[in-house]
């Protein structure tokens, strides 16, 4: 069932994100990289993490995407003029194809025969173990990242007023 | 055959890979800054099949560090990318050659 599982979302997963990818239309790369996140929190879910699996929908799936949606729809308003048809696009994805099995290829190779397998009780990720461990061991870190959204925020509120007019 | 770390391991080789070639592919900025998503969901992913190998949560915490900087980055990419628009009319990214000039 496990293997059935992973197969299911890796797969899915990983089409959505080569359709993000090649898409011409940034609308349908955001909607197929939703997908694929979606597909992620399913993976978090086999991994023992149910509470990444939720955040991974809430945040990324979520918030995310939604902040992508909004500035497409912002920009795309007057034109957005995508790639311009054909132009030598098909040509850099036929290259990128070799690429992706020669990767493959090294990869699997790399991989042979080192199936580590998984121990067999997981410890799972739920939100009281995650927290006992962020607000403890790691509430530095946890301090530190609040910081680096605070900066985030001063800088998106920043860039996006109004330019006033020099004087 | 049971599912192991390789197999998650190769996954997020994958999906790393199909997001680099958006980056390097793509002119599109919007799909470049999609593609550095992808990317980044693959090293969350190594990060919880490593927990889940050593049975240990730090894995996961770090994930959700990864959460903040992502959303992060896209709250400031955007607004970088909205501000580019605003002065240039396009978001190709070539068409963006002022400093090669």
């Amino acid at each position: 069932m496990e293997t059935f599982l992973f197969y299911l979302f890796g797969t899915l997963m990983l089409g959505a994100a080569a359709m993000t990818v090649a898409s011409r239309s940034a609308v349908a790369a955001a909607v197929w990289l939703v997908f694929s996140f979606v597909c992620a929190a399913g993976v978090f879910a086999l991994l023992a993490a149910p509470f990444l699996a939720i955040l991974q929908i809430l945040i990324y799936a979520g918030a995310i995407m939604v902040l992508f949606l909004f500035v497409i729809m912002m920009l795309q308003g007057p034109v957005l003029p995508a790639e311009v048809a054909g132009r030598s696009f098909g040509r850099k994805a036929l290259l990128a194809l070799p690429a992706a099995a020669i990767a493959v290829i090294l990869i699997s190779w790399a991989a042979r025969g080192r199936e580590a397998a998984f121990g067999a009780a997981p410890v799972t990720g739920t939100a009281a173990a995650v927290a006992e461990l962020l607000l403890n061991r790691y509430l530095l870190a946890f301090e530190l990242i609040s910081i680096v959204l605070l900066v985030a925020i001063v800088g998106a509120m920043a860039l996006g007023r109004k330019q006033e007019e020099q004087p | 055959m049971t599912v192991g770390l390789t197999h998650y391991l190769a996954l997020a080789a994958a999906l790393f890979l199909v997001g680099m070639a958006g980056v390097l592919i793509r002119r599109n900025s919007l799909i470049m800054f999609m593609s550095i998503e992808i990317m980044l969901s693959a090293a969350n992913i190594v990060f919880a099949a490593y927990a889940r190998l050593h049975g240990d949560l730090a894995g996961h915490v770090f994930v959700l560090m990864v959460f903040a900087v992502a959303a992060a980055e896209a709250a400031i990419g955007l607004a970088i990318l909205v501000e580019i628009y605003r002065l240039r009319r396009s978001v190709n990214v070539d068409d963006l050659n002022t400093l090669m000039e």
